[in-house]
């Protein structure tokens, strides 16, 4: 089951890994240590740049590179619905206290909130920020096949860490297999995820257990196959990751200079 | 092989055939946590190149002995023998290497993201090197006619293609016995079809024995070369297939249900006051006998 039927919202897993291992693109041809490095020059340029500007700048670059490996858009917006509720539930409280030229003030007795344009600002960069690392995490995810994902994650992290990152990754798609099949069941007797929360609450709140429940249930079994042949607790890997090539080196060593650039220079432009 | 009566009483229960005995559980027993009874003086045996149907209702000890075969399970009481060699605790390593088990829901079975990295995870844990095991992946999709397939997302296969796959996994790794738990159960008849000829398939072209446990009494009928019944965690009784569904009174015992040719056979033959000689288990069988009848009668004969 495709975790595309529990909500078009939430990524759907199953395509994510379609993507990965059946498109070809000048992306997916790219060392998986390649892309590691960028996302991570992707962060720290998220974490220094304060300037919405450069912001939109560096989220139209991640947008083309997206879009030229012949990923999905439209999913991808509806992907962002997440990212975005996830800043917005965070930052809402957040924009009304910061100082600037007020644009709206609510007054209750002697408490003011007023809400000014630089808490607006602070809302939207922080959305690009998102949706910048959203972008180019499914990048990543979607041009690089499991087997050198694993591989990567078993080089960079120590055992046994690597060995849960990669199974909690797998436990994932149990989980929201197994959210979609609750879901289903629930509309197909006329309930709906709203509906069901406010008429039902208690059972529903029983029921969402059972998903977890019942995802452990599974993963031991899937843990019984796994044992039948022979897994013993180290994920076995199919194969060496590809290591960058002589341009990939060039790219990495570039961008590795425009991320040093931007950090020495993020103190004159008032970051 | 007459239909051999298991007593609950019986400390041991004696090999079968010394000389092509694979597998010898003897008298194992299991209890799950919770009290409930898994198998109880469990005797069974697998011996070489044969198909033998473990036949029981649900919850007779069927995939709890399944589980034992592979070391999934070991027994609290009695003895497993694997080619002459006991399992006993700790000692289990390495059983899943002659013994493979497909299990019954192949959800359970297929975690990895692509057919390809799902069917190589057992010959990577037993040790090829990845272009070895490559070959060996692509060996079994073709033996079950799935080469096809070896890119697709498991996720996004259909539940025929999903037990062909499952079954490759456990094919690629090469074993001597291959367990399947309900290997039919919610598979149309095209896919049980295919499957069937998959089963046959591994014991004729690849020398396997193939242990099923069904509760479809037609599949043991057209494939088992010898029936067990298993009830309240034991196999009380076994023989070759036209003795023990022939003996409608053993299989009330069991709690099943004769298979459909055999069932039309024995009414055919009662309401027409035939003796039933014959012992047709297949439906082309059972047409063949009834064409016999049928042009005896035409003859006069």
């Amino acid at each position: 089951m495709s975790s595309a039927s529990l909500s078009p919202h939430i990524p759907d897993l199953d395509l994510i890994t379609y993507y990965a291992e059946r498109k070809d693109s000048l992306f997916t041809r790219v060392s998986p240590w390649t892309k590691a490095c960028l996302l991570v020059c992707i962060v720290v340029l998220v974490t220094v740049i304060r300037d919405p500007a450069w912001l939109l700048g560096l989220y139209i670059i991640v947008l083309l590179l997206y879009l030229t490996a012949g990923l999905p858009a439209g999913k991808l917006v509806q992907w962002y619905a997440i990212p975005i509720l996830f800043v917005v539930s965070l930052a809402g409280l957040m924009i009304w206290s910061v100082p600037g030229t007020p644009l709206y003030a609510w007054t209750a007795g002697s408490f003011t909130l007023a809400l000014s344009d630089n808490g607006l600002l602070l809302l939207l960069t922080l959305l690009i920020k998102a949706i910048i690392t959203v972008t180019f995490s499914l990048f990543f995810l979607m041009t690089t096949r499991y087997a050198h994902f694993a591989g990567l994650i078993s080089r960079v992290f120590p055992a046994p860490l690597d060995q849960i990152f990669l199974l909690a990754y797998r436990f994932l798609f149990l989980t929201l297999a197994m959210t979609a099949s609750l879901l289903k069941s629930v509309r197909s007797r006329g309930g709906g995820l709203a509906r069901s929360l406010r008429t039902q609450g208690r059972v529903f709140a029983g029921v969402s257990a059972l998903v977890f429940i019942r995802s452990f249930e599974r993963g031991e079994r899937v843990d019984k196959a796994m044992t039948s042949r022979g897994f013993t607790g180290k994920y076995p890997l199919s194969g060496d990751v590809p290591r960058p090539g002589f341009p990939e080196y060039g790219l990495l060593v570039v961008s590795g200079a425009v991320v040093l650039a931007v950090v020495l220079a993020s103190p004159f432009l008032g970051w | 092989m007459t239909i051999i009566r298991r007593s609950p009483e019986a400390p041991h229960c004696p090999p079968l055939d010394r000389d092509r005995e694979l597998i010898h559980v003897d008298c194992a027993s299991h209890t799950y946590p919770d009290g409930s009874v898994g198998i109880h003086d469990m005797c069974f045996h697998v011996l070489k190149n044969e198909i033998v149907a473990i036949c029981g209702p649900n919850g007779s000890g069927k995939s709890t002995l399944i589980e034992h075969l592979n070391g999934l399970l070991l027994p609290a009481k009695g003895s497993i023998w694997v080619n002459g060699r006991i399992i006993t605790g700790g000692a289990q390593g390495g059983l899943w290497k002659e013994v493979g088990v497909v299990f019954q829901r192949s959800d359970d079975q297929l975690f990895a993201p692509t057919v390809l990295d799902d069917v190589m995870f057992g010959p990577l844990n037993l040790g090829l090197e990845p272009d070895e095991a490559r070959a060996r992946a692509m060996e079994a999709l073709r033996a079950v006619g799935a080469a096809d397939l070896v890119d697709k997302i498991p996720n996004y296969l259909s539940g025929g293609q999903k037990r062909l796959i499952s079954i490759a996994g456990i094919l690629a790794m090469k074993p001597m016995v291959i367990a399947m738990d309900e290997p039919t159960s919610d598979l149309d008849p095209v896919h049980v079809a295919i499957i069937e000829n998959i089963i046959v398939g591994l014991k004729e072209k690849h020398g396997i024995s193939v242990v099923i446990a069904t509760h479809d009494m037609d599949l043991a009928a057209r494939i088992a070369d010898r029936v067990c019944l298993v009830r309240n965690g034991a196999v009380f009784a076994e023989g070759l297939p036209e003795e023990v569904f022939y003996d409608p009174a053993l299989i009330a015992e069991a709690g099943l249900h004769l298979p459909a040719p055999v069932q039309a056979y024995l009414d055919l033959c009662q309401t027409s006051g035939i003796a039933p000689a014959a012992r047709p288990l297949k439906t082309e069988d059972l047409v063949a006998v009834l064409g016999a009848i049928i042009s005896g009668r035409h003859t006069g004969s």
